[in-house]
């Protein structure tokens, strides 16, 4: 039986993905905080990416597949850290991967490296420039941790690598930037913007985890949900209000919001409310035949207020 | 229909009975036209590209009014569109795009099935507030070849002005006059393999007429043109307000081309010119036909 590590496996993208690999897989997972409640058959070792410890998991557990989620993505803690986290942690973990001969890894990167600007077509494929530190510097080092995977992925052709760049995840345990901001009683939009947004549920990116890892994917992906509604619809389906704000107000008053710790965002993801950042996913599909299972409706329902 | 509130059905109701009982009329047949629009809607009435035909429905009033009354628009052969994707290829001129929304009127009104035209705005659009989530509720999408191209594969009637901007603030003196034709246009019909409709607009040639063009103004106010005319911009947004000329639009047969996308240039410039000469002949017979400028 193959045996597959995951890192941030206490977070709620990682619960999902230990249980739905538990039939097939024997599991084992790091994480900085511990799970109350796994399953007895998962080891969690308590360790942070960066320290040496992280290399005895690799030594004692000898995984033959990786899926590394475990990349810090919200703004609480400072910048320093978080590079140190993703950039730093996620080399490690490459190191680790060629030294301890892991068979196939699995970087879960997002749609947000793509960027969101006027100029962004509709439906982007994976060879689309990523472009999400010219106006949101704050996400430069998850830009990284995405280009280091896909330099790792030609730099070591026998380590089947992929990484996968889901869209907007919602569901009841992922914990995701675009989740809190739904879920938001008054949701400040940018006045006179409404741009198409793509949502995938939780339980469908487990699924296409799990599928990338049965099928030994190698290159890079997007993973897309069942279509696109505009943000107002998203709002007001997640039962919140929008608050169209002018941007000329808004991005001030994030920007002020955020130093305060009173909103989770930096003034740089308005952009994502603003433009659209929408992805292909035909790839995937053609190579898996990845399908959903959630729609639009039961995603918006399962944010619910 | 549905119930209106709120200030947005108080002004729909007010713009509703400022206008004459037969365009009220043509309101309501509106819905049965716009349910017959073959395109593909998802639970929330959402196309891929942000297209929401009830939008469309409820804000159509000013346009419907424009179409009917200020430009009286006649439409010649529209049954020549076929169903299926279609590239509908026209001149453009006239300041503001009033000719795109005309065409887009006249298929959605008369053609057979209806249709939604898709266009492709400039890209500067998608950062105007407000005119871009209305122009993407309508059916563009700001343009790049590849969504341009998906849209076709999807069976949808796509509008191109293959003058862009070089057509829109031409002068009075150049009216009737091709600029430029872009050549993307012919790529994509190669590539999608969809059939072209050359389209003639008679009329939006003087709607607006331009006196000089001052590009570099434009460019400083991050506008792709600042158009000089009688009206504009010496009587403000005032004087963007078309003159009521009588529109007519004049649909060719549909031209299939064969080739390459990837052919060299000149190959594809002998195949743009086709479509140029198809739109100048529509011309010939348009100003040759028409009683006036503003006469019908």
């Amino acid at each position: 039986m193959e045996k597959v590590l995951i890192t941030g496996i206490s977070g709620g993208q990682g619960r999902l993905l230990a249980r739905r690999l538990l039939d097939t897989f024997e599991v084992c997972g790091v994480d900085r905080v511990a799970w109350e409640g796994r399953p007895k058959d998962v080891n969690v070792h308590q360790v942070d990416l960066r320290k040496r410890k992280f290399e005895d998991v690799f030594r004692t557990e000898q995984p033959t597949a990786v899926v590394h989620m475990g990349m810090v993505r919200h703004f609480r803690v400072s910048e320093q850290v978080r590079h140190d986290v993703n950039v730093r942690g996620t080399k490690q973990l490459l190191d680790h991967c060629v030294n301890y001969g892991v068979q196939k890894l699995i970087v879960i990167s997002s749609s947000y490296v793509y960027g969101a600007a006027p100029e962004n077509p509709f439906y982007m494929d994976e060879d689309f420039p990523l472009g999400a530190s010219r106006s949101y510097p704050e996400m430069r080092d998850l830009v990284e941790v995405d280009t280091l995977a896909s330099a790792f992925l030609w730099k070591y052709p026998h380590i089947r690598t992929a990484v996968l760049r889901p869209v907007n995840t919602l569901g009841y345990y992922v914990h995701s930037m675009i989740g809190e901001y739904l879920r938001q009683a008054r949701v400040p939009t940018v006045m006179g913007f409404d741009p198409m947004m793509q949502f995938i549920h939780e339980e469908d990116v487990s699924e296409a985890i799990a599928l990338a890892l049965e099928h030994g994917l190698q290159g890079v992906f997007n993973v897309v949900g069942p279509g696109a509604v505009p943000i107002s619809v998203a709002i007001r389906e997640a039962g919140s209000q929008a608050w169209p704000v002018p941007e000329f107000v808004l991005r001030p008053m994030i920007d002020r919001a955020f130093r305060w710790g009173l909103v989770p965002y930096p003034a740089g993801a308005i952009d994502y409310v603003k433009y659209p950042v929408t992805l292909s996913g035909k790839r995937f599909v053609d190579t898996t035949g990845f399908r959903p299972l959630f729609g639009l409706e039961e995603i918006f329902h399962s944010v619910r207020r | 229909m549905s119930a209106r509130s709120g200030w947005r059905g108080a002004l729909r109701d007010l713009g509703g009975a400022l206008l004459p009982l037969s365009v009220r009329d043509l309101e309501r047949e509106l819905d049965d036209r716009i349910r017959k629009v073959p395109t593909r809607l998802n639970e929330f009435g959402f196309d891929p590209w942000g297209l929401h035909p009830q939008t469309v429905r409820d804000t159509i009033l000013p346009a419907l009014a424009l179409y009917k009354l200020w430009f009286r628009v006649q439409t010649h052969d529209i049954d020549r569109v076929p169903a299926g994707r279609v590239l509908l290829i026209a001149n453009h001129a006239g300041q503001l795009p009033f000719d795109a929304a005309m065409i887009a009127m006249a298929m959605l009104l008369e053609a057979e099935p209806p249709r939604i035209v898709r266009g492709m705005a400039e890209y500067w659009v998608s950062q105007l507030p407000w005119v871009s989530v209305y122009a993407t509720r309508g059916g563009a999408a700001s343009g790049t070849p590849d969504t341009c191209r998906e849209m076709l594969e999807a069976g949808e009637c796509v509008l191109v002005f293959p003058e862009g901007v070089r057509g829109m603030n031409k002068l009075y003196r150049d009216r009737y006059k091709l600029m430029r034709f872009g050549t993307g246009f012919m790529r994509l019909a190669l590539e999608a393999q969809a059939p072209i409709v050359p389209v003639a607009v008679v009329g939006s040639e003087e709607q607006n007429p331009g006196l000089a063009n001052v590009g570099r103004l434009g460019r400083a106010l991050g506008m792709p043109a600042f158009p000089i005319t009688a009206t504009f911009p010496w009587l403000g947004p005032l004087g963007m307000l078309p003159l009521p000329v009588k529109y007519h639009l004049y649909f060719g047969e549909p031209m299939q081309f064969s080739g390459a996308p990837s052919d060299e240039d000149a190959l594809i410039d002998a195949q743009v010119a086709q479509v140029r000469a198809a739109i100048e002949s529509l011309f010939e017979r348009g100003l040759a036909e028409r009683r006036g400028v503003f006469r019908g």
